[in-house]
């Protein structure tokens, strides 16, 4: 199919909301993949539990919680309020477990559905408004792995790939830190590209 | 007690609703999420015609934030929470 190989989603005809995956076998792993990894940081990281202490003695101390130490997890479970950090806390309490849960189940439902035994995979409704999110949590990780902060990091982001790609193609060695960069700053292209038709599908 | 029927039909709720009202959720422009994405995000979850999601998400984007809703404390605090699932960078404050 010619469609294979240009259109990562496409609508479904005559299935309203639902989308055909045109993604390889490869590619469909490869993102299901993402999302486990993904699911797996948003496990609480023992270091971020607060210090063992006699609650007793300092009760605020022990009903704090910190904001994640892992800036990419800090970037999934943002702050609440800016200024305010009594309330900036109380929203924590309230909705992070939660929210680390929605997203996990969320990533886990969007993996199962990129993995279907199915040819080609047609996700319903509710699949794709979990591949949606998925996508944009493995995009916000990324985004902080590779350092990409602002706007204009975005904008430069494609030259700077394509300026390491053609030294590599030159037959230069990259540095191992500069190939490490190249091949998260490929892969983020790669699932802006798949997020943006999969957007369009729904639209 | 009695309520005559006149009274019960007007909107009871506005007078309180307007009192607790007063808080805003805010999203905040961020260099991951796409401009597709965060239209489709305040036109699915918020219910808002394309038109008025567009030009929220535009204001997102070029003046760097953009209040999304209005509503009381537990209401923002919700709509926060949803827009952090969707993996938007969201705030919720009091409206001064």
């Amino acid at each position: 199919m010619g469609l294979r190989r240009t259109r990562p989603f496409a609508a479904q005809r005559g299935r309203r909301g639902a989308v055909r995956v045109g993604l390889t076998d490869a590619e469909r792993q490869l993102l299901a993949a993402l999302f486990d990894d993904v699911a797996a940081l948003l496990d609480p990281d023992p270091a971020d539990a607060p210090a063992a202490t006699d609650p007793w003695r300092d009760l605020e101390a022990a009903l704090r919680v910190e904001p994640p130490s892992d800036p990419a997890v800090a970037r999934l479970l943002p702050e609440g309020h800016r200024d305010d950090d009594e309330l900036a806390q109380g929203y924590r309490r309230l909705t992070e477990q939660s929210l680390r849960e929605a997203k996990q189940s969320g990533l886990i439902r969007a993996g199962a559905a990129l993995r279907r035994e199915q040819d080609p995979v047609v996700l319903d409704p509710d699949e794709v408004a979990a591949l949606l999110k998925g996508l944009t949590d493995v995009r916000l990780v990324l985004a902080q792995r590779i350092g990409l902060h602002s706007d204009q990091d975005a904008t430069d982001l494609h030259d700077q790939v394509g300026r390491l790609v053609h030294r590599a193609q030159r037959g230069e060695a990259l540095e191992p830190a500069e190939e490490h960069w190249v091949t998260m700053a490929s892969l983020y292209e790669t699932l802006t590209w798949w997020q943006e038709a999969l957007v369009t599908a729904v639209r | 007690m009695s309520v005559a029927p006149v009274e019960v039909e007007r909107p009871e709720t506005v007078e309180s609703v307007e009192l607790d009202a007063g808080w805003v959720t805010i999203v905040w422009n961020d260099p991951v999420n796409l401009m597709s994405y965060v239209t489709h995000v305040f036109q699915t979850y918020f219910g808002y015609p394309k038109i008025k999601a567009t030009k929220l998400m535009m204001d997102v984007h070029t003046k760097g934030k953009a209040v999304v809703s209005h509503g009381t404390r537990d209401e923002m605090e919700r709509d926060t929470q949803a827009m952090h699932e969707y993996g938007l960078w969201a705030t919720f404050s009091h409206d001064q």
